[in-house]
């Protein structure tokens, strides 16, 4: 239809747009009765004086600068603590002139994982280079020597930076092998089927605190010196492996999903198996698994705080270590929100770039 | 003559040998070699023993005696690498070789001395049940609790020595217990207990952090009980042992002799007795029977102070938990902690 056909009564007959619809019913179900306006009244009023009472003690009634810690009473947050020891919030006890290292390599990392978000760096070989790069250079500066640097063992490395590092390595390291389990899950040949069952079935029944403590403390007892390794890559090793045993069943949901004459119109076609696999399955695979894989990367970030029992700093140790001062002990709450605000951006922006994808995915179902 | 020295120097070889044998510790020597000193730290903090102050640097009692540690193998305390561990991680990571000594708040137990393949250094510290009480009712002692209520948390070792020790000393008292350790601080703070029982350094942490007013509650000078705390290192190098032994050994007879880290240097210059002489080096005999420096006390003593400076920096008067040093002074100002002999 041409633009010249529009008539000013098809304007008139317009959608309304989805604000005025949802306006509409605001207005229809929270104020259409006195009984509703009531309850509104009431609701409205509870929800307002919990957000005043928040905003009172959080801004009005704070003290915001260590300098003014005195002034810190029981009516407002004092977030002199946040103001005094953000640093060990943020870094753990990485050393204290050499913070802009640690910066960066978080700065790293994130760029590294919203790359990796990106559908242009969706290759294989894209995605391999950009992961090495963005490791490297978080090895490299946090690490420091072959740099020339002071040299900062990982017993050192803490705070946000760690954490990002963790969930970074352990979700980047995990989907691919989750991806290769899934496979080995449906290979035709048994034994490669079987182990990977046996893999994923064992993993799957072990707790992660369990995992961990072996790879961290138990595994150097009888490994010899020389496959050992730093501590934090037997960590990110454990950790991954259980993520990709739990990821490799979302991907078998996937997989599930996809009728079986796909396969065999593939074969017909005279594609070979990785054919099959790479331009007809797996795009389908990713889109019915995205939701829950969504689901895991996000429990994964929050499940990486699981650290602190094998004695890494991550960012909900160095909180606690933040307080665990007698200057600082009466001010936990401060310190718990600062770090839960940190978790909500991170994780809060995973779920929409989750949102996203599946608009971009829905595209190719319309 | 070519053959009298070589006979000589064959002798001189055979006596030294088992000599230093006897003095190296492997331990040390791995340290040595290293260049740093691996000592447990905590997967966050331990009010007074292991913290991390606002420059993102570990403190603390145990951080001190590691420092102190440090100084006397490397000659510098800050060669040292914290290994931040939880209190599961402890051991294992002692046996792995992931830190070479424990100084974590660790009780000397025979579990950990024997099947663990552990062995315990003098205990440093001495942590037992104390009662606190509202500063208001005038009290310091336990006898004064007649006719009062106590508070303690239910089903605990420290219930049922509250209550025997009550019962020993014959005072009359009502005891209530919680369920919780926040339910017993709510219940006294509320004033429904006239004290309450807990770990000594606990009490104190509570005192100084979690009450307004500090100054408005005392913890009373009864011991109830006592738990030795040691260093705790691998089984098989008591080289090793010894090294720890003598070096809280020295920060105590530095403190019964009255050298500190300000004074260090002059008592060294113009030693008051032969012990301070061979403490701090001026006359041989610290060093070479523990294949060290012979001034390593003296180092190490004007890095982090003797005992008293490092209990008062961390725990007590100087610091914001004030607990009285009790157990934890000199046997000649009452306490528990003694020095071997030094000859």
């Amino acid at each position: 239809m041409a633009m010249t056909d529009i008539t000013p009564a098809a304007v008139l007959v317009a959608p309304p747009s989805r604000f005025e619809i949802a306006r509409g019913r605001f207005l229809k179900y929270g104020f259409g009765s006195p009984l509703a306006i009531a309850i509104s009244i009431v609701v409205f009023a509870i929800l307002g004086w919990i957000a005043w009472s928040f905003l009172d003690w959080a801004v009005f009634n704070a003290v915001w600068s260590k300098e003014n810690v005195e002034q810190c009473g029981e009516h407002g947050a004092c977030w002199s603590v946040i103001d005094a020891r953000h640093r060990l919030i943020l870094f753990g006890t990485y050393p204290f002139e050499e913070h802009w290292r640690s910066t960066l390599a978080a700065i790293a990392i994130v760029a590294t994982v919203l790359l990796s978000c990106l559908p242009a760096m969706w290759q294989a070989r894209r995605l391999a280079i950009l992961w090495i790069v963005g490791f490297a250079t978080y090895y490299l500066l946090m690490e420091g020597s072959l740099l020339g640097l002071p040299q900062v063992t990982t017993d050192g490395w803490g705070g946000l930076s760690l954490t990002l590092f963790l969930f970074a390595a352990v979700v980047l390291l995990g989907m691919p092998m989750g991806l290769g389990l899934a496979l080995m899950r449906r290979s035709e040949m048994l034994i490669v089927k079987w182990f990977a069952v046996i893999i994923i079935d064992t993993f799957r029944s072990l707790p992660l605190v369990t995992t961990l403590f072996t790879a961290a403390v138990v595994l150097p007892l009888f490994l010899p010196s020389w496959l050992e390794g730093d501590k934090i890559w037997r960590v990110i090793f454990g950790f991954a492996l259980f993520f990709a045993c739990y990821q490799a069943e979302v991907f078998r949901g996937g997989f599930q999903a996809i009728p079986k004459g796909q396969f065999e119109a593939g074969k017909a076609l005279g594609l070979g198996y990785w054919s099959i696999l790479s331009q007809i399955v797996l795009p389908q695979v990713f889109r019915h698994a995205l939701p829950s894989t969504i689901n895991m990367v996000v429990v994964t970030f929050k499940e990486t705080a699981i650290v602190t029992i094998i004695g890494f700093f991550d960012i909900l140790a160095s909180g606690k270590t933040a307080f665990g001062t007698a200057d600082w002990a009466p001010y936990y709450i401060e310190v718990y929100l600062f770090v839960a605000a940190i978790y909500w951006v991170f994780i809060f922006s995973l779920g929409q770039y989750g949102e996203y994808l599946k608009g971009r995915m829905a595209l190719s179902e319309r | 003559m070519n053959k009298y020295l070589a006979a000589s120097a064959v002798i001189a070889t055979a006596m030294t040998v088992p000599y230093m044998a006897f003095a190296q510790s492997e331990t040390v020597k791995q340290i040595q070699e290293r260049g740093t000193m691996l000592c447990s730290g905590h997967n966050g903090s331990y009010f007074g023993f292991v913290e991390v102050n606002d420059k993102n640097e570990w403190k603390g009692l145990d951080i001190d005696l590691c420092r102190a540690l440090t100084t006397a193998i490397l000659g510098d305390p800050d060669k040292n690498q914290i290994v931040p561990l939880s209190w599961a991680q402890r051991f294992p990571a002692l046996q792995s070789g992931d830190v070479d000594v424990i100084i974590k708040a660790t009780g000397w137990t025979m579990g950990r001395d024997t099947e663990l393949g552990l062995q315990f250094s003098l205990p440093y510290f001495f942590g037992g049940t104390q009662f606190m009480a509202h500063g208001d009712l005038g009290i310091t002692k336990a006898k004064d609790l007649a006719g009062g209520t106590i508070c303690v948390e239910a089903g605990t070792t420290i219930e049922r020595l509250a209550a025997s020790y009550l019962q020993t000393i014959n005072v009359e008292h009502n005891m209530v217990s919680y369920e919780s350790a926040a339910e017993l601080r709510s219940a006294y703070l509320a004033n429904r207990c006239d004290a309450f029982a807990g770990w000594g350094p606990n009490l104190a942490v509570t005192r100084a952090t979690e009450i307004d007013d500090p100054e408005a509650h005392v913890i009373l000078s009864d011991q109830l009980s006592s738990e030795p705390i040691s260093a705790a290192m691998r089984q098989g190098d008591e080289g090793f042992v010894d090294t720890v032994n003598w070096m809280l050994a020295a920060l105590l007879i530095a403190e019964e002799e009255g050298i500190t880290s300000a004074n260090v240097e002059e008592m060294a210059a113009n030693p008051a007795n032969p012990r301070v002489a061979r403490l701090l080096g001026v006359e041989p005999g610290m060093g070479e029977r523990l294949g060290m420096r012979d001034t390593w006390a003296r180092e190490m003593i004007a890095a982090v102070g003797n005992f008293a400076e490092i209990y008062d920096r961390n725990l007590g008067e100087d610091s914001p938990y004030k607990l009285d040093r009790g157990l934890n002074n000199l046997w000649s100002h009452g306490g528990v902690l003694y020095a071997p002999i030094l000859d």
